[in-house]
């Protein structure tokens, strides 16, 4: 091919290399952060959205998205079954611990099996239901990534085993259920639970059956949530995380247009000479800036399908190493491809600018 | 017969650190259409400022100084690479070829720069540069890169490129400085060829007599004065 721009970026494969992959970082860096981002709360709001109990009810500070505490009486269990238009309550305690792979936490649920499996709809597919303090129940997408069935082990609190004694479908809340005895037990909190399921009766909506809890006597000081509330709140939830994420894209940003900036600026010093060569043949300031834009373009977009197929592969990877969920989305994609271009552009505009003003005469007998 | 370009009373002055360095005295000179017109004198004498002066490359002091019927004295840059653009063809001494282009990529480069984008690559382009690298004896160079051709081939691609656009007028500094005799009475003779031919007009700095002895006109420099003859001598 017989041409200037693309002549240029083949005779220099290395800087043109670098400069790829400086845009292709950040490009990455965009898309891994914001897909694992989606991709873990998407996976929280899946399995929170199987929920069919439409109200939550639990103490301030009970239950966050990282932590939880077993402060909630299993009592108002009983208070809030005699709440007109409740249909049935569950206890429900939960814990987080230390993921036997690689890092992050995961959330273990102590339940009464059967009360759970009927409330919210799911059911064994394999093995029953647990009974013993050391026995548990985890989700078809868990049993899938960790290779683990029934009769495996799973290590949960102070590396101490597990017994898997089923394995259920939907994925609905947390993937590792055991008994509400057992959890209390471990934890040393009889008589606790975290937070109480409310399944409301048919012809009552949540929001009137939510505020006759909230009026009645007995389960008044504590926080009432509406499930689907809580599924749309999760991103929110997590503190800064829009902040983070902006940070990301803005530094993400930097580093293409910087990479781009040293590469074309290197260039420029080395093809000063060309540089006057083209003044002399009466190529205008714009001209000069556009054949060095548009290799800042080349680049850019090289950087951008390099980039994507970095963030493809990685996200792939990861999940199979470490279980982490990646959900690429088409607006994060857009500002990744933004970032890339655009930084690659504006890294460029300078060594472009330096270049269209050159005195020509120096130029032409620049060594 | 129709004066190309026009120079006035050139001054040109250079500050290096706190010294003036006078490069150009008042240098009065008229080149007329289809000229081949020599330029000589010892290093320094100016030779090349005037060269750049006639180019629109640097801008005089004081004096005058017009191509083609446009005045360059007090252009703007932009004005003068637009004049450069449309009315210049330069021939270098150390060739100037873009490296990564083919003999073929240089002069489309050159033609696209001239079309400013449009008619590029059009099939009277096309057939132009065939033409002139055929006259240049250069058509099986096509599809070469410069560092694959002799000193001597490249500039007489450089030439091609000066001369596809149909200039007014070329300016040629030392062509043949970089060139073994051989190469450089080739190079001369094609230069002589264009003049004659198309009634191409030509200005060229040289330090090298028999060089200028194929010039239809000399004129010496010394000390940033035309010091001998500067019109009406013809060879």
């Amino acid at each position: 091919m017989d041409n200037l721009i693309v002549n240029n970026i083949r005779q220099r494969p290395l800087r043109a290399l670098i400069s790829v992959a400086g845009v292709a970082l950040g490009v990455a860096l965009v898309m891994l952060f914001t897909g694992l981002s989606r991709g873990m709360s998407n996976d929280l709001q899946r399995r929170s959205a199987n929920l069919r109990a439409e109200i939550i009810f639990t103490r301030q500070g009970g239950m966050e998205l990282t932590s939880s505490t077993a402060n909630l009486s299993t009592k108002y269990a009983e208070e809030l079954g005699k709440v007109d238009g409740v249909e049935s309550v569950l206890p429900v305690i939960r814990y987080p611990f230390q993921s036997g792979r690689g890092f992050g936490f995961e959330m273990i649920e102590g339940v009464d099996w059967e009360g759970y499996a009927a409330m919210n709809g799911v059911a064994l597919v394999d093995g029953r239901a647990p009974a013993a303090a050391d026995e548990i129940v985890i989700d078809e997408t868990k049993a899938q990534n960790n290779g683990k069935g029934v009769g495996g082990t799973l290590e949960i609190f102070g590396g101490k085993p597990y017994r898997i004694v089923g394995v259920y479908a939907p994925e609905s809340g947390a993937r590792v259920k055991m008994s509400l005895a057992a959890l209390q037990d471990a934890l040393e909190s009889p008589g606790k639970c975290t937070y109480i399921l409310v399944k409301c009766k048919d012809g009552f909506t949540p929001e009137a059956v939510a505020g006759a809890i909230e009026a009645a006597p007995a389960t008044q000081g504590n926080k009432i949530q509406l499930t689907r509330d809580v599924v749309t709140n999760i991103e929110k939830s997590i503190p800064y995380l829009g902040v983070f994420l902006r940070a990301l894209v803005g530094l993400s940003a930097i580093v293409s247009g910087l990479v781009v900036m040293l590469a074309m600026y290197t260039t420029i010093t080395e093809r000063t000479r060309e540089i006057g060569v083209l003044k002399a043949l009466g190529a205008s300031r714009g001209y000069i800036v556009g054949i060095i834009e548009q290799e800042a373009l080349v680049i850019s977009l090289l950087g951008l399908v390099v980039g994507f197929a970095v963030s493809l592969a990685a996200g792939f990877l990861i999940h199979r190493a470490y279980g982490l969920l990646f959900d690429y989305g088409w607006r994060w994609a857009l500002v990744a491809a933004a970032i890339g271009v655009g930084g690659g552009l504006l890294g460029a505009l300078y060594p472009a600018m330096r270049a269209a003003s050159l005195d020509a005469v120096t130029a032409l007998s620049y060594e | 017969m129709k004066t190309i370009l026009q120079a006035e009373n050139l001054a040109k002055v250079y500050r290096v650190g706190s010294v003036d360095v006078h490069a150009l005295r008042g240098v009065s000179l008229g080149v007329e259409e289809g000229e081949f017109l020599a330029i000589m004198g010892p290093s320094g004498c100016g030779k090349s400022t005037l060269l750049h002066l006639m180019g629109g490359l640097l801008t005089p002091t004081s004096g005058r100084i017009s191509l083609d019927g446009e005045d360059m004295t007090a252009a703007s840059d932009a004005r003068r690479t637009d004049i450069r653009r449309r009315k210049i063809g330069f021939v270098f001494q150390r060739f100037n070829l873009f490296p990564t282009l083919t003999a073929d990529g240089n002069l489309r480069l050159a033609e696209r720069i001239h079309t400013g984008g449009r008619g590029a690559g059009s099939k009277d382009g096309e057939e132009r540069r065939r033409e002139v690298l055929s006259l240049l004896k250069l058509e099986d160079k096509l599809h070469h890169k410069p560092l694959e051709m002799s000193g001597g081939e490249q500039q007489r691609v450089a030439l091609a490129r000066a001369v596809v656009n149909q200039p007014a007028i070329i300016l040629a500094d030392e062509p043949t400085g970089n060139l073994d005799t051989e190469n450089s009475a080739i190079v001369l003779n094609m230069f002589q060829e264009m003049n004659y031919r198309f009634n191409q007009t030509i200005v060229m700095i040289t330090h090298n007599p028999e060089a200028a002895a194929m010039c239809r006109r000399i004129v010496q420099m010394r000390d940033g004065q035309i010091v001998a003859p500067s019109t009406g001598v013809q060879l």
